[in-house]
């Protein structure tokens, strides 16, 4: 199977590479077979990568330890779950999980539009099948996942050898999240790779109008979607596992994946600036670029070792590659760019300052300052190096710091930019529409100050939160009371009448509620607590509201690790309320320690009970508690934007028709006895 | 008896100081001052990236503070017990594992540009953002006034153009 996956994937690269040199020549000479042909190579590409990926599973699955990769990420008594994820667990594989996510993208591009678009898909194959090329490079020739064992045998030759068992998967990795979190994390990484392929085919092409924008808008979205899952996923599994009491430490990994977010989610907001204005076409296209050479850059950043992160356990040499990959898309993208524009003329006309298309210069502004704040803070290391000799840490105190008022004035954005008109917004409008939320969001603030609700940054926070949350619900009540007024429905129908109209703008508005939910779990760290304590059997602790009462100890054995798990009695006041059961595992086959955090989960608090291990001096079993309230608005807050995002994939439900009776002139009455009115879209898209 | 007094207070101050000798370590509380000094400190084990005083070492066999750490808020006591200021502090760190161990930049030298980097864009781009806005505007206050057309003076093509605007601003 082996040999079958490395033929697949040297298959692979055979027919991207035709896609991409056929594409070319079909671009050239617009023969009608020619650009069949390259289509057909690119079908062909991702389902020889599927068979490749099937084919390193199902080595995993066969515990085939003649296999490099096998042997370093998995072992006979690894769980088969867990070996579906041993796929991406490192390098190799990891490089071969990205082909086979994109594949699935650029499959489901060449048939959703394999009838469609004939000028501009030809750009845009190319484009991916250039993409596929550079990864399906790595994984033949520099990465391959396939490479057999040997060791030298008589007379020193090297012979094919087979493992018993294998080294088995990093423990850290072996929580069900690692499951789902990567997959969703890579799925954004190469999801972008669809708009940057219809950006840079539309320009190349001189694609009119604005249908690539149209036609990208979902994929964006989708791929905006997996990464902010993907960005939630990673910093639940932090939470849940590692055992800090944290969930986002600026790790460069962890900022690499935020970068493409932050400049996508500006593109999600400016794209609307061309689509209803026909402005800032230059900037999308740019954005576009910039948002998957970021994703690039993550990519590089996570392997290369270029900074130190806590993600070791997928580092080698490939540095160089992303750099010149990323150097010759820049260059393309330039070049095309430089030739082609003249097709990118915008209509940019503001008719007044205060209208919805300032603000969304300030929103892509301050997405643009977070993002090159971030980058420029991963990277000062590396910088100072440079310059000075010297290599400066840029830790995670120093994020918070920069980036904490930049989103705060994102929040502030995200409540003032709906209830801006488009064009131009009076003096009345303002009154109106920011009266309510402003006095609802100062008297939340009051109220919260009054109980201690001190600390300035999660003062604001809340304040904004309560004061978005208004305008948002504002912006529900007055659609759904316009629906209600000709409907006579119940109010919650009107409101979800309302969002399946218009699922775009109201999707979005969930997507807001979202983001509020997750900057109220993130005020709560200004009131973190912890205590660390070594305790015997019958020792408590307290933290907070809670006593915590070590009632004993005991040894699990599992199949693939042992856990040493404590028996700790959680009581408030002297109420018994639960048990809770940390653990600390220790992993068989590669001698490896894992942790397992026991979580007592409100919306009001968490409290977090950590069984940090035996005190190597005191050989006392020692707990972390902390108590860290609202972090659980975090992750309802990532579950509310995917059901947002969602909503905002749906179609439109263009028009209803109701059956509403007629009215009934005093004088003449009408010979039917019902009328059909329709009712159109509400006019304030 | 004023002398007693001081005799038991020196005693006691010494017995106080004697105290991290005698306590095992693992069971010694740190000082406030440390954990505000260790939160300055990244810890230097070189497997983690966390602070001194944050370090829980993930992946370790103890997931507490890891012996690098600890040891690091141990020196932190040490150099407080001399009554030395966090700068004085900061800079014995320095000298011992040179600047990585700052957490986040100092405020001085080449660091400052990591400092001021944040608001030189903010500050560079809402210029750009402001200038962009008013060149924009006044685009379009010197744009032939369509709105002071008469109604007959609309052509079909001018009425049609208008109408395929509106759509275009009100769909989503």
């Amino acid at each position: 199977m082996d040999v079958f996956g490395s033929f697949a994937l040297l298959l692979a690269f055979v027919c991207a590479a035709y896609a991409v040199v056929g594409g070319i020549a079909a671009i050239i000479t617009r023969h009608p077979l020619l650009v069949k042909s390259a289509r057909q190579a690119g079908m062909a590409t991702c389902g020889l990568i599927f068979l490749a990926t099937f084919s390193l599973e199902y080595l995993f699955f066969t515990d085939n330890f003649s296999i490099s990769y096998v042997v370093s990420h998995s072992n006979r008594d690894l769980p088969t779950f867990y070996k579906i994820a041993a796929l991406w667990s490192g390098m190799e594989g990891s490089l071969l999980f990205w082909s086979f996510l994109l594949a699935i993208y650029v499959l489901s591009v060449l048939i959703a539009y394999r009838n469609k678009n004939g000028e501009l898909m030809p750009y845009v194959g190319v484009v991916m099948a250039g993409v596929q090329l550079f990864f399906l490079t790595l994984n033949n020739f520099v990465e391959s996942p396939f490479k057999a064992l040997a060791a030298p045998g008589a007379g020193g030759v090297m012979s094919f050898i087979a493992r018993a068992d294998g080294n088995g998967l990093n423990p850290l990795l072996q929580y069900p999240e690692m499951v789902i979190h990567p997959p969703n994390l890579y799925s954004g990484y190469t999801g972008f790779t669809i708009p940057f392929a219809f950006a840079l085919g539309a320009l190349l092409a001189r694609y009119p109008g604005e249908k690539w924008i149209h036609l990208t808008r979902k994929w964006a979205m989708i791929a905006w979607m997996f990464q902010s899952m993907g960005i939630l996923l990673g910093a639940h599994w932090a939470y849940a596992v590692l055992g800090w009491g944290g969930y986002w430490g600026w790790d460069p990994v962890e900022n690499a994946s935020l970068l493409p977010w932050l400049t996508g989610t500006a593109f999600l907001h400016s794209v609307m600036m061309q689509e209803k204005r026909g402005m800032m076409k230059v900037w999308n296209v740019w954005l576009v670029f910039c948002t998957f050479l970021l994703c690039m850059l993550g990519t590089f950043l996570t392997r290369s070792g270029v900074v130190s992160s806590v993600h070791a356990f997928a580092q080698s040499n490939i540095g160089p590659w992303f750099v010149a990959f990323m150097g010759i898309t820049l260059a393309v993208c330039l070049g095309a760019y430089l030739k082609n524009r003249d097709y990118l003329a915008s209509e940019n006309q503001l008719d007044s300052v205060i209208s919805r298309e300032s603000s969304f210069l300030f929103n892509n502004l301050l997405f643009l300052v977070a993002c090159i704040a971030v980058l420029s803070g991963t990277l000062f290391p590396v910088f100072s190096e440079w310059f000075t000799g010297n290599r400066i840490s840029v830790g995670a105190p120093y994020f918070n710091r920069v980036n904490i008022p930049v989103g705060l004035l994102i929040l502030f954005l995200t409540g003032v930019g709906p209830l801006l008109a488009w064009r131009k917004t009076s003096r009345e409008s303002l009154k109106r529409n920011f009266g309510w939320p402003l006095f609802t969001g100062f008297a939340a603030g009051a109220v919260a100050f009054i109980f201690g609700f001190r600390p300035p940054y999660a003062l604001a926070s809340l304040i904004l939160c309560v004061f978005v949350a208004a305008t948002i619900s504002l912006e529900f009540y007055r659609g759904a009371k316009v629906i209600r007024a000709r409907s006579g429905a119940s109010f919650a129908a009107c409101a979800i009448d309302l969002t399946m109209r218009n699922t775009r703008r109201y999707g979005g508005y969930i997507i807001h509620i979202g983001m509020v939910f997750v900057f109220i779990g993130l005020a709560g760290t200004a009131f973190n607590r912890d205590v660390q304590k070594t305790v015997q059997v019958g020792d408590s602790m307290q933290i907070g509201p809670y006593t915590l009462v070590l009632q004993g100890a005991d040894t699990k054995p599992e199949r693939n690790y042992t856990a040493q798990r404590l028996l700790v009695e959680v009581l408030r006041g002297n109420k018994p309320m639960m048990m809770l059961f940390p653990e600390k595992r220790n992993f068989i086959t590669n001698k490896e320690n894992g942790t397992m955090v026991a979580i007592y989960s409100t919306l009001k608090e968490d409290l977090y009970v950590v069984f940090a291990g035996i005190d190597p001096d005191t050989q006392i079993p020692v707990i972390h508690a902390y108590l860290n309230p609202l972090v659980k608005w975090i992750w309802f807050g990532g579950v509310t934007v995917v059901f947002g995002t969602l909503i905002a994939l749906l179609p439109n439900r263009r028009s209803v028709l109701v059956l509403a009776p007629a009215p009934q002139p005093a004088v003449q009455p009408l010979p039917h006895a019902v009328a059909a009115s329709r009712i159109l879209r509400e006019g304030h898209d | 008896m004023t002398r007693r007094r001081t005799l038991i207070a020196t005693f006691v101050l010494l017995g106080l100081a004697m105290l991290p000798l005698i306590v095992p370590v693992g069971a010694q509380q740190l000082s406030d001052r440390a954990k505000k000094i260790g939160s300055q400190l990244k810890c230097m084990c070189g497997s983690c990236s966390m602070t001194a005083a944050g370090c829980s070492h993930p992946g370790g066999e103890f997931s507490g503070p890891c012996p690098t750490a600890k040891g690091m808020l141990q020196e932190v006591d040490q150099h407080s017990a001399k009554g030395e200021t966090d700068e004085q502090i900061m800079q014995a760190f320095v000298q011992e594992y040179g600047t990585t161990v700052y957490a986040e930049p100092p405020k001085s030298g080449f660091s400052l540009v990591a400092w001021a980097m944040p608001t030189v864009y903010l500050v560079l781009g809402a210029l750009v953002v402001i200038f962009v806005i008013s060149r924009w505007v006044k685009k379009s206050a010197l744009e032939p006034a369509g709105s002071t057309a008469t109604a007959k003076a609309i052509s079909p093509e001018l009425l049609e153009r208008a109408k395929k605007l509106a759509e275009r601003e009100t769909e989503d």
